[in-house]
């Protein structure tokens, strides 16, 4: 069997709360056991404190599992004696964007922003040079290397920070609801930048977000309740269970309810959609009578 | 309830600098009392820089803003009076939480208005209750609160100074479904007790769509549209030559009526939807026999 790219198992993750009272133990995730495959594309979903940022910390290595193992690439992240090499090297593999684009930017032009990272892995400057128009080229951005980052837009800033974590070559990234603080053409933006990376550099991509639209865009979705993963399987099969997801505080996107809706309405609409045109489609011929 | 008007206003960030920009471009508007009004317009389009004028946070270069016929800077030692009638929540209010208690918090704003204990007392409890906060959670420290609640003690913050204005710069922002839906609600229910006059900035269609009784859709820092939503929502192609998002039950029709059926304008949620269709089926049904 192909060997998984991210391989989660048991994976625990406590800590303390202070109710005001006395301090309590909470469970961010609870025994949690995943599988991401090179390449694949997962959307991660759940209401705010579920757990799913503090999943991506896990796996990222900014947070330590309280039980339970990782491993990326068949290599054991939570092995206590791993050398600070080895934590670089990995972190390298695995990239992070964040949610806030003012947070990530550490350089006043664009291209020394996008070559920081390559700068702090040591690698020579012809080749920084060469990593750096590549990256900006991938996200769109080539014509703002020489521009201040703060008189981007969001979605333009949170372009560039995608680019300095391509600039380190890494063979996944994950997105913390990295589209969070942006508007419709800064999603957009970002979210054409991530597909693109996904299908055309096979970079495996873990994208954490709120937005059900996007969550449909993804080959697979995992649903998190309370630190545990509720629901995981293609956008379609996971956004036909309208009521689970809404128990837990989540919705579906607007087509799939119009869908879910006619049906219990006596409409002849059989299977589920997730996308504006095929739901247009399955109206079109529900409607032919 | 109160009236704000602004009438022949031109701002310019930077002024006489290099960097000038020409934000609000004779802008002549005026906000109906005692409901709810929704600013709609991509980033940069200058609707936060609108509403902080509301409250002479920022000064026009020309033209007047006018609270129930009055110039707000006619007095310009007096504009501190303007600043309780109007309250102004803006974008991620979180990160402006500085007390040590949620309580202390929330009443700064009283405080500040010279009010006596009592009244105090009173007005954080009954903001708290508005902002959909929990009156257990108000002696804790506001940094031990998730998110969500930051956001409702920030709001509840405003409150507490009973402005006649309510003014609020995505109150939305990077919350769940869930979480947005109950914010929206609790400011529902606070217009409809005190009938306030409240002004909310969102990029979410959808949310604004079931929330607002008028839109106003800035572009390019003008006013490109006013508007019932029905009235706004008609014109969904200008709308996205704006770079607005549209619904998506808005797409779905507009790619229903490409396929020949003549769908009205103006469906942009779920429930007008599943009506129109089965009208249509309806009507389709009779026509057959």
């Amino acid at each position: 069997m192909e060997e998984a790219f991210i391989k989660i198992e048991n994976v625990s993750y406590m800590y303390e709360e202070n109710d005001g009272f006395a301090k309590i133990d909470r469970y961010a995730v609870k025994n949690v056991s995943l599988e991401i495959k090179e390449g694949e594309f997962v959307a991660v979903l759940g209401h705010n404190g579920s757990g799913k940022s503090t999943l991506a910390k896990l796996i990222n290595m900014i947070y330590t599992p309280t039980s339970g193992k990782i491993y990326i690439k068949g290599r054991d992240i939570t092995d206590e004696n791993m050398s600070d090499e080895d934590i670089m090297g990995l972190r390298k593999t695995v990239g992070m964007v964040f949610q806030n684009p003012d947070n990530q930017l550490v350089a006043t032009i664009v291209e020394d922003d996008v070559a920081f990272g390559p700068e702090n892995l040591g690698i020579p400057s012809e080749e920084i040079r060469k990593r750096v128009d590549d990256a900006l080229a991938d996200v769109g951005m080539t014509k703002y290397a020489n521009h201040e980052p703060h008189r981007l837009s969001g979605g333009q800033k949170q372009r560039i920070a995608i680019a300095g974590i391509i600039a380190m070559l890494p063979e996944c990234i994950i997105f913390d609801e990295s589209t969070a603080m942006l508007d419709p053409v800064g999603r957009k933006e970002v979210m054409e930048s991530i597909i693109k990376l996904n299908r055309e550099k096979n970079i495996t991509v873990l994208m954490i977000t709120h937005y059900m639209e996007e969550a449909a865009l993804a080959d697979r979705v995992v649903v998190i309740d309370d630190g545990r993963i509720i629901s995981d399987g293609k956008p379609i099969e996971v956004f036909k269970k309208e009521k689970e997801l809404r128990d837990c505080g989540l919705s579906v996107p607007q087509c799939t309810e119009l869908v879910h809706c006619l049906s219990e309405n006596g409409f002849d609409i059989k299977g589920e959609c997730v996308d504006v045109v095929s739901c247009a489609n399955m109206i079109f011929e529900a409607l032919n009578l | 309830m109160s009236r704000i008007e602004l009438i022949d206003i031109e701002y310019y960030h930077g002024k006489d600098t290099p960097y000038e920009i020409h934000a609000l471009k004779n802008i002549n508007i005026a906000i109906p009392e005692g409901q709810i009004t929704g600013i709609i317009g991509h980033t940069g389009s200058g609707k936060s820089t609108l509403v902080q004028l509301f409250n002479g946070i920022l000064k026009s270069h020309s033209g007047k803003v006018m609270i129930d016929s009055e110039d707000i800077w006619q007095k310009p030692k007096q504009i501190k009076r303007f600043r309780y009638k109007v309250g102004l929540v803006m974008q991620y209010p979180e990160y402006q939480l500085f007390e040590d208690t949620v309580y202390k918090d929330i009443a700064y704003g009283p405080k500040n208005m010279g009010l006596s204990e009592e009244e105090i007392d009173n007005r954080v409890r009954e903001a708290a209750a508005f902002a959909g906060l929990d009156a257990e959670l108000l002696e804790r420290s506001p940094f031990d609160l998730s998110g969500g609640q930051k956001r409702r003690a920030a709001i509840a913050g405003i409150i507490a100074m009973r402005p006649d204005v309510l003014v609020l710069d995505e109150p939305a922002a990077g919350l769940d479904p869930r979480g947005r839906d109950s914010i929206f609600n609790n400011i529902r229910e606070y217009q409809k007790t005190l009938n306030t006059t409240v002004i909310i900035v969102s990029h979410s269609m959808e949310d604004m769509a079931r929330l607002c009784d008028s839109l106003i859709v800035m572009h390019d820092g003008e006013i490109a549209m006013t508007g019932s939503c029905d009235e706004v929502f008609s014109k969904a192609d200008e709308l996205v030559k704006m770079g607005l998002d549209i619904p998506q039950i808005t797409k779905v029709m507009q790619l229903l009526s490409e396929k020949g059926i003549d769908v009205p304008k103006g469906i942009y949620t779920v429930e007008q939807a599943v009506e129109f269709l089965k009208s249509l089926r309806k009507s389709k049904k009779e026509a057959l026999q």
